[in-house]
């Protein structure tokens, strides 16, 4: 079956898997993860119930930010294979109803791609204008500096062509330069050459930071929501059913823009939605949660956010307030060297303790918010991670499949793996793998299994209205999802306490309440508050049913 | 715990809602529409200024207003379904109201608060009077630090004060808390304070609710469960303090909630107070107090009148309180000339203990002893006004210690007069 024949919409009931093909799974022995290894596990996420993946960078890379310094977009890296190998996956993944969406960097190169190569060879070669020159490093002074930790300045000197050339990101990823429609032209080819092949959709990184306009911060510009419309237009003529997700770090009211009216993204991370998810847990309060969203606009119909609660980069803290941030930053990352750029680079389980509840009340609210959920690859088994490893390595390390060899992950000697296992006591692969949790009746890894059973049960997740209840207990978070006739009430205890509230449910006077999870009968609802108790960071799925 | 049973359904349902909270914030109010709205409003700005991560509350039990008191208090809430652009809070903030009478009773005020920060596990405990229009976001730290984050059970508060503003409390209660529990502790009968949970669970348990002795000054009684519970105590410095308006004619109230029970609490705590002597310096906390010296006017000959009036009319009474010295003597310098008349600090502090040796024996109504000090009181205010009138800041603080060396000196009297009496 290839899945790309049915609903446009798919991307709204799907359930993203996150995973990068180094770390997931290695068949040659070489120590590293490859598209061949990915290709063996597909029935796993199938077993674990996911309907699309998310594959990060994997195309030729010196590797300097983990691949998302691109040499080549037609290729793929040779330690995970070949392209060969790649339609393979693709192939294997539809077979099993699992869509695949790829990662596309469009803003940067890295800067031993040949166009860059070519640019700094002289001021006079065509490839110079694809990138973004200066003969001072003073232009464009009003925007901010995204990696603080490492970079002083968004300008780095070519001693090659003795300019500057200007960089969002690491000084060795030049920002290509989409004001020269030569090189908007040449992205869409390149992103035509995968869609031609099958995949899905892209995850589009770093999409606030195509054009740069003296006097503005340089985010956001009403050209490059030109250019992502010019993309959205091509792909819907010519690849109809396929999705763009957007990757801008933004506020809710900055981020809705790149919706447009349907004609820009189809989808776009939540960010500043996950971090208020973590302070809501800690602060025992939903008042972050209900705020965030309450500022989040509507968006178009078609559209969908993607919500997530880790993933391969920091727990961003860009989008918090300088209070939030120092709060975030004590209760979750007092070790300082936990910190990265604005964020804190942990994964789930290490940041909430390895506590199984608060780890299921997370993932119990992100399945049920509106919005399409991410799983990051080792979350579903509350995998560790190791943060002496520099940068974000620290939560890239290799997937643990069982508690032998490697980890199950690769037949090479331990010492040629790309990245060191997790050994600690904790989170250790000997604890922690997925090979232990399958035979474990109440793992994580079957309780993910669960919940997501539970979500694809009805399209009100993906797809419904959300309106929430404001019990007077802040510690209750709750909500109704509503689509058609079904609605479905979520109520989720923040606190670490038993907790007792009272929900107006005037409006569903008569119906039961069936648990969906045990599919169990809870009293009718009638004129009075609606008494629930919850226990320590319970969550109650509750499917409203007229009898 | 104490049994919550006095508190309604209605009020526990909102404690069920608040929960556990680190910071409690009482405001005991009556028909205080006026002022209240400013106070609430500053005490959140201080709430939200200094404890922004702290799970806080304010509490409010009010006695039957009738001008919409709960209500401008409730309103200061922050919550996720009332947006307030101007207020920027990481979590929820209540501000909870319950009626427990439809008049005023400060000690069914007080239990509720205690009882609420009982239920709620609140750690830092304070309370705000709804008159205290000087309050500053600053107070609200001053007096919660130190039982949040400093270990002390007890805040006692310090102001900057009028040289005449709190004479009952110079006159008397300092330095007689002073003499006989040995803590120098400058506002024992005080408008705000704070206080920890241990310490309020334990004064809340103690059970004297209800037997006549406690209904008005738990303020004062808090203070002594304190000292003689070996409670941390500290003072705190919170600033200027005005003068409430219209305060000065509710005199034998005042001394009712504030020596009434002071006399009250010498016989349950006689074993406390009696082994002491000396006085130790409580901690405290920021500025020294200072002493405001603007010209005041104060309404001499009318207080000299009605000490002259008292001792006369009441010989009777002062009969069966007083010794026959010390009423001889009062009598003599009730004869003086306004210019020559002078109430000394001996003869103050004698009239002082012989009264609180009565009110122990209640040689007639516990109350009308009380009733009975009144004019004797407005006769050592006289001489006091007089002593300070061209004071200095330090002539005055030397009157004021010399009185309580006075208090500590012949305290051994006191033994000696509450014996006789047994």
């Amino acid at each position: 079956m290839n899945p790309t024949t049915k609903d446009a919409l798919w991307y709204k009931d799907a359930i993203i898997y996150q995973v990068h093909v180094r770390t997931f799974n290695d068949s040659n022995g070489d120590g590293i993860g490859d598209f061949l290894g990915l290709e063996k596990k597909l029935d796993y996420l199938q077993e674990l119930g996911v309907n699309a993946i998310w594959l990060m960078p994997f195309f030729p890379s010196p590797l300097r930010d983990d691949g998302y310094d691109i040499a080549d977009y037609d290729s793929v890296h040779p330690s995970y294979g070949t392209l060969e190998d790649f339609r393979k996956v693709l192939d294997s993944a539809h077979q099993r109803g699992i869509r695949v969406i790829i990662e596309m960097v469009l803003n940067h190169t890295s800067d031993q791609h040949p166009w860059f190569q070519e640019a700094r060879i002289s001021q006079d070669n065509p490839r110079r204008d694809w990138y973004v020159w200066s003969d001072s490093d003073t232009r464009f002074k009003d925007t901010r500096i995204i990696f603080l930790d490492t970079e002083k300045s968004n300008w780095a000197w070519d001693p090659a062509s003795k300019s500057f050339y200007w960089h969002r990101f690491f000084s060795h990823q030049p920002d290509l330069n989409y004001d020269n429609p030569a090189v908007r032209e040449q992205m869409w080819s390149v992103m035509k050459f995968w869609l031609e092949m099958g995949v899905d959709g892209f995850r589009l990184d770093a999409v606030p930071y195509l054009i740069e306009r003296e006097g503005t911060n340089c985010e956001n510009l009403p050209e490059t929501h030109a250019i992502i419309k010019e993309l959205r237009r091509r792909l819907d003529e010519q690849f109809p059913g396929r999705m763009l997700l957007a990757e801008a770090n933004q506020w809710p009211a900055d981020l809705r823009p790149y919706f447009g009216d349907s004609d820009e993204f189809h989808m776009a991370f939540h960010f500043p939605l996950m971090p208020r998810m973590f302070m809501g847990l800690k602060l025992e309060d939903r008042k972050p949660i209900t705020e965030i969203l309450q500022q989040t606009p509507e968006i178009p119909p078609s559209c969908q956010w993607s919500l997530f609660l880790r993933n391969h980069d920091e727990l961003t803290l860009e989008m918090v307030t300088d209070i939030e941030r120092d709060y975030m930053y004590d209760m979750y990352a007092q070790d300082k060297t936990m910190r990265l750029n604005l964020g804190i680079r942990r994964r789930l389980a290490p940041l909430l303790n390895n506590d199984r509840r608060r780890i299921e009340l997370m993932n119990a609210i992100v399945m049920s918010l509106p919005g399409t959920p991410i799983i990051y690859y080792g979350d579903e088994i509350a995998m560790g991670d190791n943060i002496s490893l520099g940068d974000r390595n620290g939560v890239r390390t290799p997937m643990q499949w069982t508690g032998g060899w490697n980890a199950g992950f690769s037949n090479a000697e331990p010492e040629k793996l790309y990245a060191p296992l997790i050994h600690d006591p904790v989170y250790g692969y000997p604890a922690v793998n997925v090979a232990a949790q399958r035979e474990s009746e109440h793992s994580l890894f079957h309780w993910m299994q669960r919940i997501i059973a539970v979500r694809k049960s009805s399209a009100v997740f993906g797809r419904g209205s959300i309106e929430f209840l404001y019990p007077a207990n802040h510690r209750i978070l709750a909500y109704l999802r509503r689509l058609g006739n079904e609605s479905v009430l979520m109520v989720n205890n923040l606190s670490s306490a038993a907790q007792a509230v009272e929900l107006d449910l005037r409006r569903y006077k008569g119906n039961v309440l069936i648990e969906m999870f045990g599919n169990n009968l809870f009293p009718r609802v009638g004129e009075l508050p609606y008494l629930l108790t919850l226990g320590p960071y319970q969550s109650y799925w509750f499917r409203l049913r007229r009898v | 715990m104490e049994d919550g049973n006095f508190l309604t359904d209605d009020f526990l349902r909102q404690l069920i809602n608040v929960g556990e909270v680190d910071i409690l914030v009482g405001l005991p109010t009556h028909n205080n529409a006026k002022t209240v709205g400013s106070i609430v409003h500053t005490i959140r700005t201080g709430i939200l200024r200094s404890f922004p991560r702290e799970r806080a509350v304010i509490i409010n039990a009010d006695g039957g207003s009738r001008d919409g008191t709960p209500e401008l208090i409730t309103g200061v809430s922050i919550d996720d379904v009332r947006r307030d652009s101007g207020v920027y809070a990481l979590r929820t903030l209540h501000a909870i109201s319950t009626k427990y009478a439809s008049t005023p009773q400060s000690e069914v005020a007080m239990r509720t608060i205690m009882a609420a920060a009982e239920l709620l596990r609140a750690k830092a405990c304070i309370v705000i009077s709804p008159e205290s229009e000087s309050v500053t976001p600053e107070w609200i730290s001053n007096l919660v630090r130190p039982v949040y984050s400093g270990g002390f059970d007890l805040v006692s508060p310090t102001y900057h004060r009028h040289k005449f503003d709190g004479l009952l409390m110079t006159n008397l209660l300092y330095p007689m808390v002073r003499a006989l529990y040995g803590v120098r502790i400058r506002e024992a009968y005080m408008p705000e304070f704070g206080f920890s949970g241990r310490l309020g669970s334990q004064f809340l348990g103690q059970n004297r609710w209800n037997d006549g002795i406690g209904e008005n000054g738990t303020e004062l009684r808090l203070t002594l469960a304190a000292v003689t519970g070996g409670f941390r105590i500290c003072q705190s410095f919170l600033g200027k303090k005005d003068p409430v308006e219209g305060r000065a004619a509710d005199l034998v109230p005042a001394l009712r909630h504030s020596v009434g029970v002071l006399f009250s609490a010498l016989e349950p705590d006689f074993n406390a107070w009696s082994t002491v002597s000396g006085s130790q310096e409580v901690p405290s906390i920021g500025t020294d107090p200072e002493l405001i010296l603007d010209p005041l006017r104060v309404n001499r000959k009318r207080l000299r009148d009605m000490f002259v009036s008292g001792v006369s009319e009441l010989e009777s009474v002062f009969q069966t309180i007083l010794s026959a010295a010390t009423l001889a003597e009062l009598k003599r310098i009730a004869g003086l000339r306004e210019e020559e008349f002078r109430y000394p600090a001996e003869l103050w502090v004698r009239t002082v203990y012989e009264f609180a040796a009565a009110y122990q024996k209640s040689v007639i109504s516990r109350d009308h002893i009380i009733q009975a000090l009144a004019p004797l009181f407005r006769g050592r205010v006289f001489t006091f006004v007089v002593e300070n009138r061209n004071g200095s800041a330090s002539d005055v603080a030397n009157h004021i210690e010399g009185l309580c060396l006075e208090f500590e000196r012949l305290k051994p009297y006191l033994l000696e007069i509450w014996k006789s009496k047994q």
